[in-house]
């Protein structure tokens, strides 16, 4: 069996996360193919692709909350599925679209999650009342979510995600609908939990500066297969583009490189 | 008002409603084309015109009781009038289960809200739209009646019920329509800011609008009332939704002058609902998003009431975030009504169907609301599902949960319902007492029984009209949940009424019978709940 595509900063012996040949099919359709990298702990890893690529089923697949047609997927060295339930408290998930319990409050909403992981009253006292100030949320938690915006509703979400300290985070597009200030606490408090805490990141995102700014390695999925992984350095040195963004990058290896005549006909 | 664009965008919403289910998702499937309803109405017709034929021959027959045809002609005299009401009556009372309960995502048409459309125009289209989906009703009646009519020579009448049922049905929808808008602005009751008190006066004032509409236009309680008001003519004039009756009842009578003035009313009445609710929508175009704080509440109390019944701190987190939803959320209204207006009818009919009539009609309600509870205990989660299987609980924590909010509520109401109806008939203690057991019974039964429908079957789709479980799956449960009830139901009231002299015998068939159904269920309900955990349904 080939090497993973791995080698976090950690340099740690056994990945929080190891997918390894991972195939998923929707009756016709086939969504993953061959899907195969790591994520050590410590390590930002992003999943980048264009729409459809494959990444939420990754994540879901992940998770356990898709099953693989082909293929394993190891958290902390076992068999998603062999102890999901053990499995999944060390696991911290922001969804694409979180779809929260409307009904609830914030304050209620975050307190159900606390019970699902068994935090202490002053453990969640503590950690969210943190969570609720760093990303400007506080005064806002006693209220419904039905009456949140977007982004407060994905700030809700990412305190579920993070109140318990998970081992790995899997992140669907989490700086959606942020404010520039949440996003920029966001993306330092991800860095601090991978650098300080060792917690393994893998996250999913269509802003490809963000990707830049914080992965560590990026995985590129297109039509189900991975395109391509490693540094962002080490992709630019692949795309023969050295000196270009990682914009440039990404569009060179997905072949959507020249948009110029798509751009001119729009225009027209 | 541009009628093509009205009749495109009722095709939109009528497809967009249609093509919500898994089998018609695909654009391309007849049965997410509008065309369908229609082909739907034409082949009720048919069939209801068909069974009419059939009518009309075993009264022509020569072995017919005497009278023939001519017999037909007091029962057509009767019904045409009717007709209209079956229109209106139709589509409010299933239009206040599932229109009114749509999430303001829906209700809130902002997705059509930036369209270059006038108010007008999109309540008509809006109007059309549930006029068409509740359609079938009316065409099912109107094939009935077609061969009946003809040949008690009552043709004329049959055209002017079948115009009168058409415009009915759209004043039905108009009515939906201001509902509607009022409703969304019960939505947002305290604009601005509210709290637990709104939250209770939210949930308090839509479940008025809805029992009392349900109620009003109920076709057993609207027969009822127009047959008591035979005569009483100054009531019913006064009241724009019987005018098509009256126009009918003065046709019959020969005062062609006074059916035409009603039919005139009738007509000005649907312009002038138009209007009103034209200008319900300008008032509350964007519903208003409600901040609803519910201060006080603490990090980490627990749930010790739930503890107390066993259940794990994720089960009860589980358990208790549900019962929270049933009570503050739009779309479980439904729900918590059905039991009402049934009970209710039965205290108005009551004393039509006598002691043993009651308690199946109770054992019906405690049974039927239990199922419809439970079938949906899954469905309801929706998308959220993903975000509860990604944390840390296996299925039997959920099932547990689940079966818990579901068997709390079920057979309190049952147990209270059964109490009344013991009340309500004077019985003795003792079968008061055996009578509440067989409600509670059969609540757990079908709640039981509703939970292995909800693992496999859940529709966890967002849609205009939420259903929660496949459509299919909802009538299997519905006809395999009566068969269960009547198998209990039937052998408790003989039992409860000693009727052949062996009680014990027939409490023992009840109590058999609703345990193996009962065991079978729990078993069966699990395992569909482990089939959730394998792989997201959707």
């Amino acid at each position: 069996m080939a090497a993973l595509p791995s080698g976090g900063p950690s340099g740690a012996p056994s990945p929080a996360l190891e997918v390894v040949d991972v195939s998923k099919s929707y009756g016709t359709v086939r969504a993953l193919q061959g899907v195969r990298f790591s994520v050590g702990a410590g390590e930002i890893v992003g999943l980048l692709g264009p729409n459809g690529a494959g990444k939420s089923t990754t994540m879901k697949a992940i998770l356990g909350l898709l099953r693989p047609d082909a293929g394993s997927i190891r958290l902390f060295g076992a068999e998603v599925g062999t102890n999901p339930v053990a499995t999944k408290r060390q696991i911290g998930y922001v969804p694409e679209s979180p779809s929260l319990y409307e009904f609830l409050t914030g304050t209620e909403y975050l307190d159900f999650i606390a019970d699902m992981y068994g935090l202490d009253r002053a453990t969640r006292r503590e950690r969210i009342g943190q969570f609720l100030t760093g990303l400007e949320l506080a005064g806002h938690e006693d209220a419904l979510i039905s009456g949140y915006s977007q982004g407060m509703r994905q700030k809700v979400a990412l305190i579920a995600a993070l109140a318990h300290r998970p081992r790995l985070l899997i992140l669907d597009e989490p700086l959606n609908g942020l404010d520039p200030r949440s996003a920029r606490v966001t993306k330092d408090l991800l860095r601090n939990l991978a650098s300080r805490d060792g917690v393994a990141i893998l996250f999913s995102t269509h802003v490809l500066e963000i990707a830049q700014a914080i992965c560590d390695r990026v995985v590129i999925l297109d039509h189900g297969t991975v395109l391509a992984s490693g540094t962002f350095e080490s992709l630019r040195a692949r795309a023969g583009l050295a000196g270009s963004g990682l914009e440039e990058v990404f569009l060179a290896l997905t072949g959507s490189g020249d948009l110029g005549d798509v751009v001119a006909a729009l225009e027209r | 008002m541009d009628l093509a664009r009205v009749r495109r965008l009722a095709g939109v919403l009528v497809a967009s409603q249609l093509r919500s289910g898994r089998s018609t998702s695909d654009p391309r499937s007849v049965f997410g084309r509008p065309g369908f309803l229609a082909a739907v109405d034409g082949a009720l017709f048919l069939l209801a015109f068909g069974a009419g034929l059939l009518v009309v021959d075993a009264v022509r027959s020569p072995g017919a009781p005497a009278g023939g045809a001519a017999a037909l002609t007091p029962v057509v005299a009767s019904v045409l009038p009717f007709l209209p009401l079956v229109g209106v009556g139709v589509v409010l009372v299933a239009g206040m289960m599932f229109e009114l309960t749509t999430t303001a995502k829906f209700s809130g048409s902002d997705a059509a809200n930036w369209l270059p459309l006038s108010p007008t125009e999109y309540v008509a289209a809006s109007t059309a739209a549930v006029a068409f989906t509740y359609s079938p009703a009316v065409a099912l009646s109107l094939g009935a009646l077609l061969p009946l009519a003809v040949v008690v020579g009552a043709s004329g009448s049959y055209l002017l019920a079948a115009l009168l049922s058409l415009i009915a049905l759209v004043e039905g929808g108009l009515l939906i329509e201001m509902v509607r808008s009022v409703t969304q602005r019960a939505g947002s009751i305290a604009v601005g800011r509210g709290g637990r008190v709104t939250l209770v006066v939210r949930a308090v004032v839509l479940l008025i609008v809805i029992l009392t509409l349900q109620l009003a236009f109920n076709p057993v309680i609207a027969y009822g009332f127009l047959e008591r008001l035979r005569g009483a003519a100054l009531i019913t004039d006064s009241v724009p939704f019987f005018w098509g009756t009256e126009a009918l009842l003065e046709l019959q009578a020969g005062a062609v002058a006074l059916a035409a003035a009603f039919v005139a009313a009738q007509v000005a009445f649907l312009a002038l609902l138009l209007e009103l609710a034209a200008q319900l929508r300008v008032r509350y175009w964007v519903p208003t998003s409600s901040e609803i704080r519910l201060a006080g509440v603490e990090y980490g109390r627990g749930h010790p009431g739930l503890a107390v019944l066993g259940l794990s701190p994720v089960e009860a987190a589980v358990t208790s975030k549900d019962l929270r939803g049933l009570v503050r959320r739009r779309e479980m209204l439904p729900t918590l009504v059905v039991p009402f207006v049934l009970i209710v009818l039965l205290f108005v009919e009551g004393g039509t169907i006598g002691v043993f009539g009651a308690v199946l009609w109770l054992a019906w309600v405690a049974g039927f609301s239990a199922l419809l509870l439970s079938s949906t205990a899954v469905g309801q989660e929706r998308r959220a599902l993903q975000t509860l299987l990604a944390l840390p609980l296996g299925p039997a924590d959920l099932y547990r949960a689940k079966a818990t909010a579901v068997l709390l509520p079920t057979t309190l109401v049952s147990a209270v319902m059964g109490a009344a109806v013991g009340l309500l008939f004077h019985l003795t203690w003792p079968a008061l007492v055996g009578l509440v057991a067989l409600a509670v019974t059969i609540a757990v039964v079908l709640s039981l029984w509703g939970l292995v429908f909800a693992g496999r079957y859940s529709d966890f789709q967002d849609r205009p009209r939420p259903q929660f479980v496949r459509p299919a799956a909802m009538l299997a449960a519905t006809g395999s949940g009566m068969v269960i009830l009547m198998g209990i139901a039937v052998p408790g009231a003989l039992a409860l009424f000693d009727t052949f002299g062996v009680p014990w015998l027939f409490a023992g068939v009840a109590v058999g019978f609703g345990g193996a159904v009962g065991v079978a269920a729990a078993h069966f309900g699990r395992t569909g709940f482990d089939r959730l955990f394998r792989e997201l349904p959707f």
